[in-house]
């Protein structure tokens, strides 16, 4: 449904419908990957994992673990020689001659129980030759860092991804716009600036799980806690070397993504053990230190930014270098690498605009895609220069952004032109709810108060054809059943779709169910839920079949009565016709159709109606300049603001107020999208205040949640506003486009250039942790 | 390693259960009786995922040991509704959209009922306090602390 | 940092003793390959990351008098060893008379962990950062133990030897800790700085407790303890002593904490490095003495 009428925009279009899952979600009943109940035939797998940051494999002798009793299977690399990947294959299932990280699996065993599985672990001899590891990503790009991947040159990667053989960097992009070099002597401010953003973890709450069988034809059965069954479906077979119609996928509620478990990474293991024990399911639940530093992890990265105004304070030039910290494998990081290269300005109009983004190889833990996609790693340095060169040039902050930031029409740094776009309003609104420009006096003698903002933008990060399916059935009794392969992580999809489902068939959004689990046998296709695309994508395709079955029913009715189909409309399940005024419930007519007059016969039939979308309008970038007609579907666009205290005893920060404004084109469900922004505030606060994978020679010293601190019910702030903005997107299902990973992007600067604002320090990098705080305090001689 | 009977009240049924010595409450909820509302997120006592009621008083099941609660009563997030109606705490946290992805709901859940049973009513700064050890990692806590105090107004109405 | 934390807790043996006798026995006869718990918040936790692999658990929370609180005006407070730290924040008795006790323990973890946790378990474990063990040092609590040779009672002030040792002797079994009824007018204070708001461990963590005392020079006695800043619970005698000889000002108040940091021997970990640390140290010091004197007058 490209075009809508938004004069028109039917219920429950923009209303709170209660979320579909929530009643089962509370009473116990909502099923999880981990709580499918096998029987005596489950197989528990355990992994051997390397115990170096970088090593070659010289020998593993697996004859002691292979006799345990209870022992059924033990696997190593050598059995599957296939690469997997989602944009550049260029991991092994299992090591195969050496190992690249603390925790890569070199051998994996299924067993009876976990305890023998963990004994035969035990018993597996693995000899390695120690190399010196790439510990840093700048060093890494290097030509003196140690090479890490020496067969780069050879891995399959998609068109739009630049591997530099013979170094360790899997993708260069690169923006040259303008003519940087000359603008700078234009400029009346410069500030010149380094970060360095720590790798942190998703953390859901539900670890990665899965559990698969393969029967004794080869075909394999994954039940998997995942946001991406039909991307797992097509890396597994890929890389085994089979149809993709050899492995169903089934993929019940997700504790929790973040991104996390998107792509494919310890499902291909398990389905690895599994071929070696047909007919026996087989399962891998990762230990929460496991999930730590085995499962993906966000990306390090090291950014220098360099930026310029004019004297009245418009940007004319940038220019920036990203080295991303991509660990071992960056199969899925380097696109973070080209998202963040594309989206390099920020949400601004900049003239001349020169980019390097490096995806780096390093001994660290594998990374790929989190909440957010490189974007609030990038904003997080990119939006205090802002607030600094505001400063320098004697702006206000706000008004600095109000003047420089994107506005409809504006030439965009791949050099396409920006569409329809509230951000001014958002920087607007969410300025005033935290009182820009006023000072509350903090609350008691020895804190200081601060004020800060940031702005954002982001694109959903994806193949540019990623397709999104889904089908509309219709049952005896006129409810309706939606077919769709995006999968519910929390943030809402399956509500939401359902009331798409209902407001574009014109039945109550109570008589709509989702089709769950999602399951790749039965559910329609689906590329992966992330990158904040479902609402949109996948909200078309429903839409989409939603139109196509209603289009089914009022043929049929149509002909029965007589009349046109323009005439006629289903309203709140029954179908009316606006001409005759006579009126059918669905159920009526659904499954079995019309009889004829008389007795002659029927008419109609069951209804199932079919919808699809994928973009057909994205282009390519030019590898050497990053520039392109379209390089993205859509920005969503947004601001955050926060009030805080810092304690000058300990160095503490007190997030006392965070108000956020999103330009989300149309709010389906208006409390859902604020839950969106109340939730990615606090994990963005969290990411700010207290992560940080604590990496020490390759080792992460803190894997589990006593020493890795989230937020907890104590830290969240205790006013959190959060605020729609609605210009719709063109291409969106009544104007919607996607919040679920903006809403955490610009939380880290926002709160930066409040402590600035506060106690006037700045940090090479988060967490603002209380002992960071107060040591730079003392070091500036703020404290004593 | 040596098995154990015991005799053990689980929301309201008795069951008898063998386990060996090394089985967790968490695990015998979900692995010896299918009680998998009861979700397991860290193993270590942090994340409170995997919070019961044992004898009247919250528990993180992955930290006791199931031949401890020989003569115990558990409750699960199963139990904690009525027959017919849901308990003030569920019906509030459905309302107030406290749920995301549901994977720490049923510790939340057990974490606030037995608030709200020692407390009827409970200050903002009491209610974060005793959900400190369930951690959510969707929902910024907001509206689970909202939906707290909803099923504290729900009950005095009731009560 | 634990590579290789087990799934669940590896095998071992659950025993269940009939009486302290049977159970001290026990113990004695397996030294290497049993452990006594309580609650077992830290063994299960260290049993999982491999630290701890004891052939036998010996469950001693169900003993007779383990899960006693007894008070008495004249006599104080006996906590037998399994009451659990829920029950101590709870109890009026501890309400009324030692405050302390319960914001320390309010301060650990969890409200269902502290279901399970209990202060006996918090000291025999013997971390440096424990968070109800400063609050013992200063109500001077005394330990009741029960080896093979019979009851004994001991002093907390000696009874920290380094990171998770102890005087406890093979055998032993800590029955209860007892504290005497607090000195007339006092007034203590926990300071505890995690990284989050609540339920962390203690970067650093300092408890102080002052009362009037006619012997002391400036008529007011202070106690002080300090987590996480040495190898065992920290007790600053030379500011403790300072302010005894010194009429309180906000200068001497400065002086003690100066003082009471220089006792402190901190290292770098993940949780914070040693020179925050001593920093923290100092302002926690002078800010709970401080509040501890504004409140006794």
């Amino acid at each position: 449904m490209a075009k809508t009428d938004r004069q028109d925009i039917p219920s429950p279009i923009g209303e709170n419908s209660p979320r579909i899952d929530a009643r089962e979600k509370v009473t116990g009943a909502a099923i999880y990957a981990d709580d499918i109940q096998f029987g005596n035939s489950l197989l528990h797998a355990r992994i051997k994992r390397s115990p170096h940051p970088h090593a070659l494999i010289k020998k593993i002798d697996t004859t002691k673990a292979s006799a345990l009793p209870g022992v059924k299977a033990v696997v190593t690399g050598e059995d599957f020689p296939g690469y997997i990947g989602l944009y550049l294959r260029d991991r092994y299932i299992f090591c195969r001659g050496r190992v690249r990280y603390v925790g890569d699996p070199v051998a994996g065993v299924a067993a009876i129980s976990e305890e023998i599985a963990e004994k035969a672990l035990e018993l597996i001899e693995v000899e390695y030759e120690i190399l010196e590891p790439v510990l840093d990503p700048e060093f890494g790009a290097s030509p003196k860092a140690p090479l890490l991947h020496p067969d780069l040159g050879q891995y399959a990667v998609v068109n739009f991804i630049f591997p530099q053989a013979g170094t360790n960097i899997s993708n260069h992009f690169k923006i040259r716009k303008g003519d940087v070099d000359s603008a700078w002597e234009k400029c009346a401010a410069i500030i010149e600036r380094k970060y360095r953003i720590p790798q942190i973890q998703h953390v859901p709450i539900e670890p990665h799980v899965a559990t698969a069988k393969v029967d004794e034809t080869g075909e394999i059965t994954l039940w998997v806690s995942s946001q991406s069954p039909f991307a797992q479906r097509n890396l597994i077979a890929e890389s085994m070397g089979i149809s993709q119609s050899k492995v169903r996928v089934i993929a019940p509620y997700v504790g929790g993504g973040f991104g996390s478990k998107a792509g494919v990474s310890m499902e291909a293991l398990v389905v690895a053990i599994a071929t070696k024990v047909k007919g026996h399911p087989v399962k891998l639940l990762l230990t929460r230190e496991e999930e730590f530093y085995t499962a993906f992890v966000r990306q390090g990265l090291v950014a220098y930014f360099k930026m310029g105004c004019d004297e009245n304070g418009r940007l004319l030039a940038m220019e920036n270098k990203f080295y991303w910290d991509g660990g071992a494998y960056t199969e899925y990081g380097v696109n973070i690498t080209r998202a963040s290269g594309y989206s390099s300005s920020g949400p601004y109009e900049v003239p001349n605009v020169r980019t390097d983004s490096y995806c780096v190889y390093t001994n660290h833990p594998v990374t790929g895609p989190m909440r957010g996609f490189g974007m609030p790693e990038m904003h997080a340095g990119l939006e205090q220069c802002i607030d600094e060169l505001a400063l320098k040039i004697g702006m206000d902050a706000v008004e600095f952004r109000k003047l420089n930031c994107l506005k409809t029409g504006s030439t965009l740094v791949t050099g396409s032109k920006m569409h329809a776009t509230g951000l001014s309003d958002c920087i607007k609104k969410t300025a005033e709810a935290i009182n820009w420009g006023t000072k509350a006096p903090p609350s008691a003698p020895n804190k200081r108060r601060g004020k800060g903002l940031a702005i954002m933008w982001k694109a959903p990060a994806m193949p540019p054809n990623a397709g999104s399916s889904a089908w509309v059935e219709l049952a005896e009794d006129g409810t309706v059943n939606v077919g769709v392969g995006g999968q519910e992580l929390g943030q809402g999809v399956f509500t939401v779709m359902a009331q798409m489902a209902a407001g574009a068939l014109g039945v109550p959004y109570e008589s709509v169910r989702i089709a769950t689990p999602v399951d790749t046998r039965y559910s329609p296709y689906e590329w992966q839920t992330v990158a904040s695309r479902l609402t949109w994508s996948m909200g078309n395709a429903v839409a989409n079949a939603a139109k196509d079955a209603k289009r089914q029913i009022l043929d049929t009715v149509a002909e029965a009565w007589e009349e046109t189909p323009e005439d006629l409309n289903i309203v709140n399940g029954v179908v009316i016709s606006y001409k005759s005024e006579r009126e059918i419930p669905l159920k009526n007519l659904v499954v079995y159709g019309l009889p004829k007059p008389g007795d002659q016969g029927w008419r109609g039939g069951p209804v199932v109606g079919r919808g699809k979308f994928m973009p057909a309008y994205v282009t390519g970038l030019d590898p050497e300049t990053g520039q392109g007609e379209r390089a993205v579907v859509h920005y969503t666009t947004g601001a955050q603001a926060v009030e805080l205290e810092v304690d000058l005893d300990t160095g503490r920060i007190e997030i006392i107020k965070g108000v956020s404004t999103f330009d989300v084109g149309k709010a389906i469900n208006p409390e859902m999208v604020k839950a969106q922004m109340e939730g990615g505030f606090v994990q963005g606060m969290s990411s700010a205040l207290f992560e940080i994978l604590q990496l020490k020679d390759g080792f992460v010293r803190n894997p589990s949640f006593v020493d890795y601190r989230i937020a907890t019910s104590a830290d969240t702030p205790r006013e959190l506003q959060a605020y729609i903005v609605e210009v719709p997107q063109d291409d969106g299902p009544w104007g919607a486009r996607g919040i679920g990973e903006h809403s955490m992007v610009p939380t880290i600067p926002a709160i930066a250039n409040a402590i600035y604002d506060a106690v006037g320090v700045r940090l090479e990098g988060p967490p603002f942790t209380a002992e960071k705080v107060y040591l730079a305090m003392l070091d500036a001689g703020i404290v004593k | 390693m040596a098995f154990h009977k015991i005799n053990v009240t689980i929301n309201d049924d008795l069951e008898q259960v063998v386990v060996p010595s090394n089985m967790t409450l968490m695990h015998m909820l979900r692995e010896s009786l299918a009680l998998t509302g009861t979700k397991n997120g860290c193993s270590a006592g942090e994340c409170g995922a995997c919070t019961v009621l044992l004898n009247g008083e919250p528990v993180n099941s992955c930290m006791v040991l199931a031949v401890e609660c020989d003569g115990a009563k558990i409750v699960t997030v199963e139990g904690l509704a009525g027959k017919k109606q849901l308990d003030p705490i569920q019906e509030a946290i459905v309302q107030e959209g406290g749920v995301q992805c549901g994977f720490c709901t049923p510790g939340i859940l057990i974490s606030s009922h037995a608030l709200l049973k020692r407390n009827p009513n409970p200050s903002e700064d009491e209610i974060r306090e005793a959900l400190v050890g369930n951690l959510c990692r969707c929902t910024g806590y907001v509206r689970i602390i909202e939906s707290v105090k909803v099923a504290a107004r729900m009950q005095s109405v009731t009560t | 940092m634990t590579m290789n934390t087990h799934p669940s807790l590896p095998e071992f043996e659950y025993v269940q003793p009939a009486t302290l006798a049977e159970a001290c026995e026990f113990l004695a006869s397996h030294a290497v390959e049993a452990r006594p718990f309580l609650g077992g918040t830290d063994v299960f936790v260290r049993m999982r990351d491999g630290f701890l692999t004891p052939q036998f658990l010996v469950d001693v929370k169900n003993l007779k008098g383990l899960n006693d609180l007894h008070f008495d005006p004249k006599a104080g407070l006996t906590l037998g060893a399994a009451v659990n730290m829920n029950r101590v924040i709870a109890s009026p008795e501890v309400k009324a008379y030692y405050p302390l006790l319960a914001e320390a323990c309010r301060s650990v973890a969890s409200y269902p962990l502290r279901t399970r946790a209990t202060i006996v378990g918090n000291i025999c474990n013997a971390s440096p950062a424990g968070d109800t063990i400063g609050a013992c040092l200063t109500l001077d609590g005394v330990l009741h133990i029960h080896g093979i040779n019979g009851p004994r009672q001991e002093s907390m002030a000696s009874f920290f030897l380094g990171p998770g040792k102890t005087t406890l002797k093979l055998g032993d079994v800590v029955t209860a800790i007892h504290f005497p009824i607090p000195p007339k007018g006092c007034v203590g204070m926990y300071l505890k700085l995690g990284r989050n708001q609540l339920s962390d461990l203690s970067i650093v963590g300092v408890t102080a407790l002052g009362y009037p005392d006619s012997n002391c020079k400036s008529g007011y006695r202070f106690r002080l303890a300090l987590a996480s800043v040495a190898p065992v619970p920290l007790v600053p005698t030379q500011a403790e002593t300072y302010l005894a000889n010194h009429s309180i000002t906000p200068e001497s108040v400065h002086e003690a904490a100066r003082l009471s940091t220089d006792a402190c021997s901190p290292i770098d970990d993940v949780r914070g490095s040693a020179r925050y640390r001593k920093q923290m140290a100092r302002n926690l010091s002078a800010k709970a003495l401080a509040e501890v004197w504004k409140k006794l007058n």
